[in-house]
This record gives structure tokens, sequence and C-alpha cells, in this order.
């Protein structure tokens, strides 16, 4: 059961050994490799969870209540397994846009001083506290690793030092700051509440223990940091300016998956430990149909790339919140699935907007470079599709099943989300249309080619072919997720597995 | 006792909320750190109350406080004196970049103007395509 372990190992003695090695074509293969590995290990682990199976890991092999316990269910295998390919393709696209870097100017793009700083080592501290918030069974650990992911997130954001960076970057650090203090004292209340901070633990505690009006109040708190970190409207002020601000391939990790972490943790809060909190279960619905509206609105508004992308990004974590709070188990199906197809979306997206900033700068009001860049144009087109929703693609199953979740869930609140979520697809297609006429059709202003480094496309074809894949593959991709739903119907299954009853102390066993 | 700790956590909580609302962004981190100190508090309260057994690997016998929430604390501690650390570097960085420590004016100061990007690689050829004017810059109005 080790295994589960080293997708938290391998980022960290990796990033650790990355901030040794002094040359950079080194670094950046070494960084390749330790990403290639932890890939194939939660390749493993997300293989041996699909078939019903759930992993556990007793740190030092404390039992259950009273150490830390990593564990993995179908959930956390789907998400180690989409993050962990994402990371791959991060580290490439980072490595090969740091070796083409611009010498002067164009702050969008990692360069090379920030290279010699850290950033790849500090890219796998964030893998580490991404795939260990995945695979922590603690509510304490979960902050550790929210901890670990951000430390690494602001270093990310802030390297470099220009003035964006400091205004942006000390938001973002404040407000994740007291984001965590309310998450640390939440935890330490409901220990002192419950008793535990096993989070199987808690489940059956509170099961036992009934309704009390000071849980619902944990959960609320819960929920307030979790949606603080997901950028939930109104919480999620701080995002469209932020993740605009890092390194081109960093600001699309961050856009695609630490936004859907703290979607990860809401799905986890509300279906093992506080199944019962149906009243903030409503609240979030619908905070989610206001959020989809926002991010749509905000992209029609916004006239940069990345900009534009991170709204289009707050916008899908809208549909993600609220299919996931329909209170029935298609809906859960419809947000895993959908939750799948975010983090490729958006991830495509930001790549698009990386590669159309280094070609024509910051701003997509510039016409005519689709003769240019046809292929460009075709992978825009591509993920414009699957943002809006419309058929072929991933993005259309996606929110069909949810729309149609949220018919048949039947109540008031439901049908005026649903409605807002179709409005939504209206808004970003007309956002989507927009970019797609004032960057990709005209006139062309600019004459000269400007090369694409291979790597670079090499890795935004690969993502669209991931992409393209969610929707050829989508009958046993969306089995699947109806399956990881069932499970999490009652977490029977995962607490069964974390809280062995009498088990043995394994003296050894490592 | 009792009643104490509680006041003397909401009070630095509250003196923290404070803090952070202010326009100067060294109040503002002093803020940040009297929240978490009131938090750790907060915890250390938390643990107290009817869980007084031994501690797990001592068999002496007496009520004891639960150690759990101070190893809490020892975790809440290093991450918020790293974090602070962090914050003050980035204070510094901004008063030395901009020349003031005031939220507001900060705020207001113009996002830089970058040249036209040049590429260092032969590959590519050198091209400038007239790109990161003024114009663009603020078209978007302060971001």
């Amino acid at each position: 059961m080790n295994v589960l372990a080293l997708p938290v190992l391998l980022p960290l003695f990796g990033g650790s050994v990355l901030l040794l090695v002094r040359r950079s074509a080194v670094r950046r293969g070494l960084a390749t490799a330790v990403s290639a590995a932890t890939l194939a290990v939660s390749a493993i682990v997300a293989a041996r969870t699909f078939h019903g199976e759930i992993l556990v890991l007793q740190m030092a092999s404390w039992a259950a209540p009273f150490g830390i316990t990593l564990a993995a269910d179908a959930l956390a295998g789907l998400l180690l397994l989409a993050s962990n390919v994402l990371a791959l393709l991060t580290v490439v696209f980072a490595g090969s846009s740091l070796q083409h870097a611009p010498v002067r100017g164009g702050s969008a793009l990692l360069n090379r001083a920030r290279e010699a700083f850290g950033a790849q080592a500090l890219l796998q501290f964030l893998f580490m506290g991404v795939n260990m918030s995945f695979l922590t069974g603690d509510l304490f650990n979960l902050f550790v690793a929210f901890e670990v992911m951000l430390l690494a997130s602001y270093g990310l954001l802030l390297l470099g030092g220009e003035l964006p960076q400091l205004r942006e970057g000390f938001k973002y650090v404040v407000i994740n700051l007291v984001a965590s203090s309310v998450f640390v004292i939440t935890a330490g209340m409901v220990y002192g509440l419950v008793g535990s901070l096993n989070m199987a633990d808690i489940a059956g505690r509170i099961q036992a223990h009934g309704g009390d009006v000071r849980l619902s109040l944990m959960a609320a708190l819960l929920a307030l940091v979790f949606a603080t970190k997901a950028a939930v409207f109104p919480l999620g002020f701080w995002l469209p300016n932020s993740y605009p601000v890092p390194p081109a391939a960093v600001s699309a990790f961050f856009a695609a998956v630490l936004t859907k972490v703290g979607v990860y943790a809401l799905l986890r809060t509300f279906t093992l430990m506080f199944p019962a909190e149906h009243g903030i279960e409503t609240a979030l619905l619908a905070l989610g149909g206001a959020t989809m509206l926002v991010g749509a609105l905000g992209m029609v508004a916004r006239r940069r790339w990345r900009h534009a992308m991170a709204f289009a990004n707050v916008a899908s974590v809208g549909y993600l919140v609220a299919a996931a709070f329909v209170g029935t188990r298609a809906g859960t199906t419809a947000a895993l699935y959908y939750l799948v197809n975010s983090i490729a979306v958006v991830f495509v997206l930001f790549l698009v907007a990386a590669l159309a900033e280094r070609v024509a700068g910051p701003n997509y009001r510039r016409h005519g470079h689709l003769g240019l860049y046809p292929w460009l144009g075709a992978g825009y087109f591509v993920a414009a599709l699957a943002l809006t929703g419309l058929p072929p693609t991933s993005g259309f199953i996606g929110k069909f099943a949810l729309v149609r979740a949220m018919l048949a869930a039947g109540g008031g609140l439901h049908v005026a989300v649903a409605t807002a979520a179709v409005l939504t697809g209206l808004l970003l297609l007309y956002a989507a249309t927009r970019i797609w006429r004032e960057f990709f059709w005209g006139e062309a202003d600019a004459v000269h080619r400007v090369a694409i480094p291979r790597a670079m496309s090499g890795v935004t074809v690969v993502a669209v072919a991931l992409l393209l894949s969610l929707a050829v593959f989508a009958g046993p991709l969306y089995g699947l997720c109806g399956r990881v739903a069932g499970q999490l119907d009652g977490n029977a299954a995962y607490r069964a597995a974390v809280l062995v009853p009498d088990a043995p102390p394994r003296s050894g066993a490592h | 006792m009792e009643l104490l700790m509680p006041l003397l956590a909401a009070l630095l909580i509250g003196a923290g909320v404070f803090l952070v609302l202010s326009r100067a962004l060294i109040r503002l981190i002093l803020g940040v750190s009297f929240i978490s100190y009131g938090v750790n508090i907060a915890i250390l309260l938390a643990g107290e109350g009817e869980r007084r057994d031994a501690p797990p690997l001592l068999q002496l016998a007496g009520p004891y406080n639960d150690p759990l929430p101070q190893a809490l604390i020892l975790t809440a501690i290093v991450i918020s004196f790293a974090t602070t650390a962090l914050l003050l570097v980035l204070a510094l960085r901004a008063y030395q970049v901009t020349g003031t420590d005031h939220v507001q004016e900060l705020a207001d100061r113009p996002d830089p103007v970058h040249s036209p990007v040049v590429y260092a690689d032969p590959e590519v050829p050198s091209v400038s395509p007239e790109i990161g004017t003024a114009a663009d810059v603020d078209e978007d109005g302060p971001s």
C-alpha cells in the first residue's frame, strides 16, 4: 500500500534535488522525469481505485483515528490522475517557454531568472501539495497540504518581483492566509467538538451524534474556506486578476487544478463528513449559479487573453459547484464528468492564451491571426466549443447532463440554476466568438510570423487531443463518474476501509 | 481562566481583523499575525474539556491536557512564521519598487509598459510585433 505515499514523496524529493542542480538543461530533464514518474504512480493508484478498491496507508502504522491516514477512493484517483497528467505537461511547457525566453519585455513567460531561482522546484512542491490534498484522509493534514500548495504558489506567483506581481501577489497571499486561519481554527474546533480529526472517523461520530447547531456552524466555516479557494461568488474576487500574473505555464496549472482542489474539498466535506447539512448545500447550489453568471460576464468584459480565460475558469467553477450540490446522484455524476472536462478545457484555453500572448501580446484585439497561425486557431476553436458546451465536444455532454440533473431534481431553485446555466452558456458563446472574431479573423495587423517553439506547440496539441478524447471516450468515462458518485453516496466503503476495526499494529511493515 | 482565554482569543482576532482592514502594508501584516495568535489560543481552548486521560505513551495517573491541540498549534505556528516572513519580504520589495506602503497608492500605480519583445533564440526571427503599447495596458483599467 506504500504506493500511496509516492505521489507525495516523489515531488518532495524531486523538488529538493532540483534546488541543488545548477545546470538548467539538467534541471529541465530531471523535473520532467520526476513528473513522469509521479504520473506513472498516480496512474497505478487510479487504475486500482477505478476497480472499486480503496487504498489506505496509515502513516507509521498508527491505526486509523490516531495517526495520519492517506486514503484513495475513486474520486481521489480520478483527480490524482488528471492533475498529474497536467503536471507533466506543465513542466514540459514551462521548460520550453524558458529555453526560448524573451530577453527583455514580455513578462508573460517564464524567463531565465525565474528558472534560476527555483521555479521548477516550486512547481514540484506545488504538485506535492495538490497530490497530498487529494490523498489525505485527515482534516488537519488537509490544512497542511493546502499550506504546502499555497506556499509554493506564492513563490511561483511572486518570482520576478514586478509591480503587478507584488500588487496581486499581496492580495493573493493575504486572502489565502485569512482563509487558512479560518480553516485551522475550524479544524481545531471540530476536534474539540467531535474528538477526532480523521475524516472517516468524524463522519461516523457525527452520524452517531446527530444534528447539532455547532456542527452546522463548523460545516459552514469549512464551506466558506473551500469556497474561497475555489473562487465561488462572492468569495472569488481575488482570482481573475491574480491568475494572469505568474508565468504562462504556471497560470495554466493554477487555473486548471488549484481551484478544482477547492471544489474537491467541498465535495469531500459534504459527501463524507457533513452529508446532512442540506441548508448549506442549497446555499452553495445558488452561489454556484451566481458564480457561472459572474464568470461569463467577466469574460465578456475583459480584453486581455489570460484575464478573459481566468473568468472562463470562474464560470466553469460555478457549473461544478452547482452540479455538485444538486443533491442527487445524477447531479454528482454530472459534476464529476464536468470536473474532468473543466480541468482539460481551462488548461487548453490557458495554453492557447499563452501562445497567443507570445506572438501578439496580452491584448486579444489584434486582427487576422488565423492566416499566420492556423493550428493555434484550431486549438482555440476546439477549446471554445468545449467551454461553451456545443456538440460534439465533452463540454456539451457535461452541460447536458448537468441541466438534465437539475431539472430532474425539480425544485424552484434547481430550475433557476438550470436557467442560469443555459444563459451562461450563451454568454460564454458570445465572449468566445468575440475573441475568435477579434483575434483570428479580419485583416492582418501583423505581417511577420513569430515562430512558436516546438515543445510548446507539442504540449498544446497533446492537451487538445486529451480534451477531444474526453468526448470520444465519453461513454466509459461517464460510466466511471457514475461509479465514483455511487461510492460517494454514503461513503460506506471508504469509511470501512479507513477504520478497520481492531487492526493489528503492523510493525515493521515499511 | 475559562472566560479570560476566550476573551483574549476574541480580542486578538478582533484586533487582527481591524489591522488587516487598514491601508498600510505593515499594519496589515501585523493584523495577519494577530489573527494567527488568536487562532492558536482558540485551538488550545478546543483541547480542554472532558478528555483528560493519560497521554498515549505513559501509564501515569492524573488528569492531563490533550496533547493533540498543542501539536496542531505547533504546526500552525511554523506555517504562520513562514508566511509572515514571506509577507514582510513582499512588503519590503513593494516599498522598494514603488516607494510607498499604502495599499491605495499601490493599486493606482500603472503597470510597467513593456518594450517590444526580443527573442534570444536564433531560431526565432528577431522581429518586433509592436506589442505592449500603453494603449493596451490601460484598456482594462487597473487590474
